[in-house]
């Protein structure tokens, strides 16, 4: 009975979830290198982390919210705006500081959060409905009023930052340098990690994912949760934001919108569940790398550029089956 | 509940906030033509809205019915654009000029947006997952399908016979468009009131479950549902080609948003089930005035994107505020029904 239940363990975890999105990494890779074997290296990897880098920041982000039962479409508005606003103050004002930039974008971000939460917390707007509204609303107000063109001449320090490497690999083709702004994500995942496994909070956020109605019954404070998720969402919205401008050394108005639909892709691959409650730090790593991991070398392996949209697409459309389907095999499994 | 009973007549049947929308309806025209008499009242003006509103207008009607359904449908801008280059690409290796090539490629770009929502229809319905994920997904898949076949650039020099959809006129003013649009909302009206289907879409949408237990097929309305809102993005997307002469993958990227906001002011609930044709089409006509305002009044794009994110906030607070309020009244009217 024991080992019964041990191999039905071991089953479990080899069928889960992350495991799935494992396997196609796997089989990706493999692909890739047996297409292209001069691809794939050390670089290959590092230009991959890279990459991932800013997805990363904003899919946890959005994995928090999907927990929470809602869904997130405003957060690259918010980003632009935090990363352009912030950069455009420190040019007209003359200041200049890495870490003064972060907390000026990340305040930004907040009072954006705190309008979120407003509108989903205290006014119950559905999430989806919310925030394509704010995002229409922030991206209008930054085009109308802030400003249009792309700022180039970062400050001094500023710009030097996105110079500064971690460490670096010499491969044939040239240099691959890993950005010190990789320590932010895995920051990030620690939080995020942290603070939904071992904190009430955290636990909250899956209490009211899985049921609102049960969550508010059993003591959650939901209100206040939707306010800290959207603030907290906002902050690192901000920060991200502004280390993709730290990264590109200049700040523009309209690279980041359209990303949502990727981002909330590979959340959903990696294993959250759109109808809220479920979903982990790792699922979501993994979900954000195979998106990446395709993206990335649709080129390399001879795929016309005008094929990849809809590759990407058929790839989101696959997991999300993958994923619903399980989910439905799972709702509808005896219970024991 | 009284004082409603003693209304009689034309009153009785106008519900309370399609009275409001036209009433903002009228605000909204007398405000502008007397900031702006000489642009706004004159038949070029109200003739070149005519052109317009029929591209998003049909689109709207679609999302009406995936919302009254309880859903959701965020690819039809992308059925739209994708129907368009199917018809382009028929129409240009048939022979641009040939009268059956363009039936053809019609006829061709109907049966696409119908597939289109048969596909997302079946997903939803199918696999039950969330409407809003399906078409999210989707909106990339039939975009990505779009850029496949043009190889990125617009599929331009369609015929003059073809360009008469989105550019002609009957009766010397009233744009072809135009009629198009009124048909498909007379259509849909009837199908909406005197159909069963139309009864099971509301069931549906107010509550799935009760609609499965009283022997609707709910799998059934809602591919149906996906097909209409697939069909009408077709149309859209013939207008749209058609106006423009083109066909391209991304032409009316704006109209997700402009057609959800259409539909949220016009007063169909956001969780399904509730909603009027009416209101949705008022709701089409205020949203045009307030883009011809913007521009005769030559403001940039960019400040109508904020307005309009700003309009859909501020609706649905007030909504929020109106609902707080009689919240009382429903839940003793739902411990009736239970």
């Amino acid at each position: 009975m024991n080992q019964q239940a041990k191999t039905e363990r071991i089953k479990n975890i080899f069928s889960s979830n992350q495991m799935i999105v494992i396997y196609i990494i796997a089989g990706m890779l493999i692909l890739i290198a047996g297409i292209n074997p001069s691809a794939f290296g050390p670089a290959t990897f590092i230009d991959t982390g890279r990459s991932m880098l800013t997805m990363l920041m904003f899919a946890l982000c959005e994995m928090i919210v999907i927990i929470s039962g809602g869904i997130d479409v405003s957060f690259p508005a918010f980003a632009t705006f935090c990363m352009y606003a912030t950069t455009k103050l420190m040019v007209t004002a003359g200041i200049d500081g890495v870490l003064l930039s972060f907390v000026i974008a990340g305040a930004m971000g907040l009072g954006l959060g705190l309008l979120n939460g407003f509108l989903v917390g205290t006014c119950k707007i559905p999430t989806l409905i919310a925030t394509l509204g704010t995002s229409s609303l922030i991206h209008g107000a930054l085009l109308s009023f802030v400003g249009v063109n792309d700022i180039t001449n970062l400050p001094p320090q500023m710009d030097e930052v996105g110079k500064q490497y971690l460490f670096q690999v010499q491969t044939d083709a040239g240099v691959s340098s890993m950005s010190i702004f990789i320590i932010l994500p895995i920051v990030l995942c620690v939080i995020v990690w942290l603070l939904l496994r071992y904190t009430m909070l955290g636990r909250s956020i899956y209490a009211i994912g899985g049921d609102v109605n049960s969550a508010q019954r059993a003591g959650f404070n939901v209100k206040r949760t939707q306010y800290f998720i959207y603030m907290f969402v906002g902050v690192i919205v901000g920060i991200g934001g502004m280390t993709y401008t730290l990264l590109a050394r200049n700040a523009n108005t309209t690279q980041l919108m359209g990303s949502e639909m990727m981002v909330i892709a590979a959340v959903v691959i990696g294993g959250a569940r759109i109808t809220g409650g479920h979903g982990n730090v790792l699922g979501t790593i993994l979900g954000v790398a195979l998106i990446n991991i395709v993206s990335n070398n649709l080129i390399v392996m001879g795929v016309p550029t005008y094929w990849q949209t809809f590759l990407i697409g058929l790839l989101i459309i696959v997991g999300v089956i993958i994923t619903s389907v399980k989910a439905k095999r799972v709702a509808l499994a005896p219970k024991i | 509940m009284e004082k409603q009973v003693q209304k009689t007549g034309f009153l009785r049947k106008i519900e309370k906030s399609t009275l409001w929308l036209l009433l903002l309806l009228i605000g909204l025209v007398v405000v502008v033509s007397i900031a702006a008499p000489k642009q706004f009242v004159t038949l070029a003006n109200f003739q070149s809205m005519g052109f317009q509103l029929p591209e998003f207008g049909i689109m709207s009607l679609g999302m009406m019915i995936c919302m009254i359904a309880g859903g959701i449908d965020l690819s039809i801008v992308g059925m739209a654009n994708l129907s368009g280059i199917v018809a382009a690409a028929f129409m240009h290796a048939v022979g641009v000029d040939s009268t059956a090539g363009m039936a053809g490629g019609i006829c061709l770009a109907l049966v696409v947006g119908m597939a289109c929502g048969a596909f997302n229809g079946l997903l939803i319905g199918g696999l039950r997952i969330p409407a809003m994920l399906v078409t999210l997904c989707a909106q990339q898949i039939f975009m990505g399908l779009g850029l496949v076949i043009t190889k990125g650039p617009a599929i331009a020099g369609l015929s003059e016979a073809y360009q008469v959809i989105g550019n002609g006129v009957v009766a010397n003013a009233i744009p072809i468009a135009l009629v198009l649009f009124i048909g498909v909302a007379v259509v849909l009206f009837f199908v909406m009131k005197y159909t069963v289907y139309g009864q099971q879409l509301y069931l549906l949408g107010s509550n799935p479950v009760a609609s499965r237990y009283s022997g609707v097929n709910n799998i059934k309305v809602i591919v149906k549902t996906h097909m209409i809102s697939g069909l009408l993005a077709a149309v859209a997307g013939i207008v749209i080609s058609s106006h423009y002469g083109s066909a391209k993958s991304d032409y009316g990227s704006a109209y997700t948003l402009q057609t959800l906001l259409i539909c949220i002011l016009g007063g169909i609930s956001p969780v399904g089930g509730k909603g009027k044709l009416a209101g949705v089409v008022l709701a089409i006509v205020i949203i045009q005035v307030i883009s011809s305002a913007f521009g005769i009044l030559r403001v940039d794009s960019f400040l109508k994107t904020f307005v309009f994110g700003l309009i859909l906030i501020a609706v649905m607070i007030m909504q929020y505020w109106a609902g707080s309020g009689s919240k009382k009244i429903k839940t003793t009217k739902e411990k009736q029904i239970g």
